[in-house]
């Protein structure tokens, strides 16, 4: 039997093609990323925090306001973001709200994220051109 | 939307029910959780702030939400994926669900000890 018979299928209908593969396809890969990031994520916080009054974990966030790490936690963001909404779309069509009208419902998400997304990048880029937060 | 509805109702409606329930507490504490490390906490998070922060009860329950919803969502998550590539049949399938909960609860309990000190 073949390896990936979904997939198969999915050709077979038509329904792997265009928009709905690409949310798929995005959705999967940025789940697969969260997950990795994750397992770091309270790896190393965890384990940074018991050096005398968290020396670790400070010198850890220290070299996390680098821009290079502003910038890839930004791309973070983007995954969490994408995953979210595309993950509010899902709930929405599993409730049959806006199934008619699923592909607006997509790209009105996607707008949420660029929305969400362009405030996270003025605070960081703030953050990187003047070296101070937004809030004071 | 097909390959979605597809790939969850291969993995159990008791799955795909917490994965919806968890994917709501989710986008409610990481919005909390974003808001304050990168919005409001940005360039200042360190032992001490973190400490200010966990000192409120509140902060210390989505911390929890977060590490149990989290840890649940991300490795269901991963098991739809796996169970599309090598784990396709039943009993491989239970093999991997099995490994996932031991790593899960491992996780989880680990990540309660970690915050113990913030919680007692």
């Amino acid at each position: 039997m073949s390896a990936k018979p979904r997939e198969t299928a999915n050709v077979g209908t038509g329904l792997w093609k265009a928009t709905g593969m690409w949310a798929w396809l995005l959705f999967r890969i940025s789940g697969l990323v969260l997950v990795f990031y994750l397992g770091a994520h309270i790896l190393v916080i965890s384990t940074s925090q018991w050096s005398e009054a968290g020396k670790t974990l400070n010198d850890l966030m220290k070299a996390f306001d680098h821009p290079v790490l502003i910038l890839l936690d930004l791309a973070l963001v983007v995954a969490v973001l994408y995953h979210a909404l595309n993950g509010v779309r899902i709930i929405l069509m599993d409730f049959g709200i806006g199934i008619k009208r699923h592909k607006i419902v997509y790209w009105v998400c996607m707008g949420v994220v660029v929305i969400l997304f362009a405030i996270f990048a003025y605070v960081a880029f703030s953050f990187i051109i003047t070296g101070e937060g937004v809030t004071g | 939307m097909r390959a979605e509805t597809v790939s969850t109702h291969r993995g159990g409606m008791w799955s795909w029910l917490f994965q919806r329930i968890t994917a709501v507490l989710l986008i409610v504490c990481l919005a909390i959780h974003l808001i304050f490390t990168h919005i409001v906490g940005i360039g200042d998070i360190n032992y001490d702030t973190i400490g200010d922060r966990l000192a409120h009860a509140g902060f210390i329950a989505v911390d929890i939400i977060l590490l149990a919803a989290g840890t649940f969502h991300a490795l269901n998550g991963l098991r739809m994926v796996l169970m599309d590539y090598w784990f396709t049949s039943r009993k491989r399938a239970l093999i991997l669900t099995i490994v996932l909960w031991v790593i899960g609860l491992a996780a989880l309990g680990y990540g309660i000890w970690a915050l113990w000190p913030w919680i007692s």
